[in-house]
């Protein structure tokens, strides 16, 4: 099944994430990763990832589109889109040789190593979704102890 | 500016939307807009003994008018009581505010005495709910939760209202104008009705599948001036009776798991299936995959959502019923003449009158279908018909012919057991002016009897018409024909003696054992100047056929 990415935007109000993510529930649809922001106007931007065929991907976009707290459901094409995320990771304490593995991991993807305390790294990796899933894995349990991700955002590029 | 509390400025707000009845309970939590109704002299109040009753009442009066109806309830257990009423509103898309007394600000989610967490229990089970946290805040919500229950697809909407809110004291206003943010499309594209137009010139075979939304929509008119035009029969949607006058020579009556013969071959059989106002149930459409399977589909709603949601949908059209039907009716003008006659409309007419349905039956037991005959011969085309849930919902569904719209109120997308009673408390107190008579099974009855003292307090003379066949007689209908006739819980034994239950609450209560005594009863029960019981022993046996099986063919009725 392909991965959707909805751009909703809607009132700031009590109950209106609740409102969004138990439509999804209900459906037996799990949301892969939610993020929200508040625009300059004052109203939320929720950026939704998740899994659905054709037909569901419409039926969410009219089910949440109905919803009364939601302005409008924008249906994203990550090809006309700049999407990031953020991860920050942190390892167990290495020992030389893994330390030196890590740098140089970290550094051919473009992350930054924020702290080193006793051999123990925290990490700032940002990217496509994919590119934080590769080097995570790759990475793997042997190394990492704690991984916080900040989901998905972002930005169309219509110039409009 | 005015200077008042909340409580004062929900009143000034009820009223500007027009509000004059409401149906509800007190309760520590909302004392002070009791407190503030003490004052009130336009605003009616109606004491129900159980809240769910005030959220049927609220429904049923907003089914037979169109305007929302009101309920108020304390917090906690007096809000959590309305659940089912609400739900019940939901899924038939009428429109209920209901208000509920909600613990201070200060002391929500510290499990105070009474509280329940409301916004998160109403959420699913409303069109759209708020909590109201600070005073200056409520006029503006109070109108917007009215507007939303009737705007587009109505629906209810719950409030929250914390206690300190309602006593709490601002310069308010009532706002003249609702800040609405939604955009509802009522008028359909015109590319639209070009193609249903000349898909209903074209069709040989048209059939029109109309239901609720066609009631909300005020478009009853215009489906009968489609189908004359058209030539074309129109089945209707348990919800949709009344459209048409059922004993219209186009009308074949309601469609589906219970639906009429007619009606159920005409949709198997036609070209084209224009649906409006409906949402194919699956109590209506069977087996989606045998569904009008011949047909090319056409559906009109208010509601995307709907467009495409249970069956595929051929030509979808969103708008508003009346607007879109008169845009076809102008395009076909052009186009067809009046009156047409073919094959089909023979066709239609043969079934029509050969696959009537048999109501003259003279055993004792009574036979349920001779009471409705019997009830249709006593009231006029005013009254107004409300139902339990069960197989008495379906006699009345099947035999009854409606003459109106919002003259016939069921319980349709919930099945709740339990609404006759209070909803046509609602519906009586709304149309004062007809006869209100709940079709009763005697276990839905029970779920809702205490009403009898609402009623007799507030002498709202409703009758009830118990088909008393002492089961669950629509659980039994499918254990004898799925379980092997084994009936398990649905028994329901030889109490209670429901003409002695009337007349312990001060009703009035007769019992009709044989045929030809249930229409002189009915007469007296209606002029007897109280509410009524009519308590009609039928027979237990009888089963509601024909009948569909759960996801089977709709032209594959079982019929013995
Ligand atoms: C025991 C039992 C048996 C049942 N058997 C049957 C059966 O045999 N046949 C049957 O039909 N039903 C049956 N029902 C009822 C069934 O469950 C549904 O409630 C019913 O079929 C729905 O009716 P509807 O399609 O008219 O939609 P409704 O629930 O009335 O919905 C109205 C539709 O109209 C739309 N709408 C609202 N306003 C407008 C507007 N202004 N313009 C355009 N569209 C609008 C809404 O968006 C919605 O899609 C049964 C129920 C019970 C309890
Ligand atoms: C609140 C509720 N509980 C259970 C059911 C399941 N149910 C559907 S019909 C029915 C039997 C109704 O019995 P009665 O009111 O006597 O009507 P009858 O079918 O006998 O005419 C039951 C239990 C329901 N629809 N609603
Ligand atoms: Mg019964």
């Amino acid at each position: 099944m392909k991965t959707r990415m909805f751009s909703v935007l809607c009132q700031n109000v009590p109950g209106v994430m609740m409102r969004i993510s138990r439509s999804f529930t209900r459906r037996q649809i799990n949301l892969d990763s939610i993020t929200v922001g508040i625009e300059p106007s004052g109203l939320a931007r929720v950026i939704l990832t998740f899994k659905a065929d054709d037909r569901m991907a419409e039926f969410m976009r009219r089910i949440l589109a109905r919803a009364e707290p939601i302005i409008d459901v924008e249906v994203i094409d990550p090809e006309r889109s700049i999407v990031r995320e953020i991860a920050l990771l942190k390892t167990k304490k290495l020992d030389e040789e893994q330390l030196w593995k890590v740098v140089q991991k970290v550094e051919s993807a473009g992350g930054k190593i924020l702290e080193d305390k006793g051999n123990v790294l925290i990490i700032e990796l940002s990217g496509s979704h994919e590119h934080i899933e590769n080097v995570v894995r790759e990475l793997g349990p042997e190394i990492l102890k704690e991984v916080a991700r900040s989901g998905q955002v972002l930005i169309s590029r219509e110039t409009i | 500016m005015v200077e008042m509390t909340g409580a004062k400025a929900l009143f000034e707000a009820l009223k500007a939307e027009g509000v004059k009845d409401i149906f509800g309970i007190p309760g520590g939590a909302i004392i002070p807009v009791y407190d503030a109704l003490y004052d009130e002299t336009d605003i009616h109040h109606i004491l129900t003994r159980h809240e769910q009753a005030a959220a049927h009442a609220a429904d049923g009066y907003a089914r037979a008018t169109g305007r929302p109806g009101v309920c108020f309830t304390t917090s906690g257990p007096g809000a959590t009581n309305l659940t089912t009423g609400i739900l019940n509103a939901y899924m038939d898309s009428s429109p209920v505010v209901a208000i509920s007394g909600q613990m201070p600000n200060s002391v929500l989610g510290s499990d105070a005495f009474q509280e329940a967490d409301m916004l998160s229990i109403m959420l699913p089970i409303t069109k759209h709910n708020f909590i109201i946290r600070k005073v200056v805040d409520l006029p503006a919500i109070i109108r917007l939760a009215f507007k939303t229950a009737t705007t587009g697809r109505p629906g209810p909407v719950h409030i929250d209202l914390p206690k300190d809110v309602q006593v709490s004291k601002a310069d308010l206003k009532i706002p003249a104008e609702v800040n609405y943010q939604k955009v509802i499309k009522l008028d359909p594209n015109p590319e639209d009705i070009r193609k249903a137009v000349k898909m209903l010139v074209d069709a040989e075979q048209p059939v029109i599948y109309a239901g609720g939304g066609v009631i909300i929509s005020s478009a009853s008119a215009e489906v009968v001036t489609l189908a004359e035009l058209l030539g074309a029969p129109v089945v209707t949607s348990l919800m949709g009776k009344g459209v048409i006058p059922e004993d219209h020579p186009l009308a074949l009556g309601m469609l589906g798991m219970h639906g009429r013969m007619a009606a159920n071959i005409a949709v198997s059989e036609c070209d084209v299936l224009l649906g409006v106002g409906v949402r194919f149930s699956d109590r209506a459409t069977g087996d989606v995959r045998h569904f009008a399977s011949r047909a090319k589909i056409i559906h009109i709603d208010i509601d995307q959502v709907e467009l495409g949601k249970n069956v595929r949908v051929d030509l979808p059209i969103v708008g508003d019923a009346k607007r879109a039907l008169a845009e076809i009716i102008k395009g076909l003008k052009l186009q067809v003449k009046h009156g047409r006659t073919s094959a089909w409309l023979q066709k239609v007419k043969k079934m029509r009158e050969e696959l009537a349905p048999r109501m003259d039956y003279d055993e004792v037991p009574i036979k349920p279908q001779r009471v409705i005959k019997e009830i249709m011969s006593v009231l006029n085309d005013d009254a107004i018909i409300v139902t339990e849930v069960g197989q008495c919902q379906m006699w009345a569904a099947h035999f009854y012919v409606v003459k109106k719209p919002r003259h016939f109120i069921s319980s349709g997308g919930l099945g709740t057991m339990g609404f006759g009673f209070p909803a046509s408390m609602g519906v009586k107190v709304a149309r004062p002016e007809c006869d209100v008579v709940n079709i009763a099974g005697d276990g839905s009855f029970l779920m809702n009897s205490q009403e009898l003292a609402t009623v007799v307090e507030n002498k709202i003379n409703v009758v009830s018409c118990i088909f008393n066949n002492r089961y669950l007689g629509m659980v039994k209908q499918w254990q004898d024909l799925f379980y092997q006739k084994r009936r398990s819980g649905v028994y329901l034994g030889k109490v209670p003696d429901f003409v002695k239950l009337a007349e312990a609450y001060g009703a009035w209560g007769d019992r009709a054992s044989r045929p030809s005594e249930i229409a002189p009863k009915l007469r007296e029960a209606l002029k007897c100047g109280k509410p009524a019981v009519l308590d009609i022993p039928i027979d237990p046996d009888e089963h509601v056929l024909p009948m569909v099986p759960s996801g089977g063919r709709l032209d594959e009725p079982i019929l013995t």
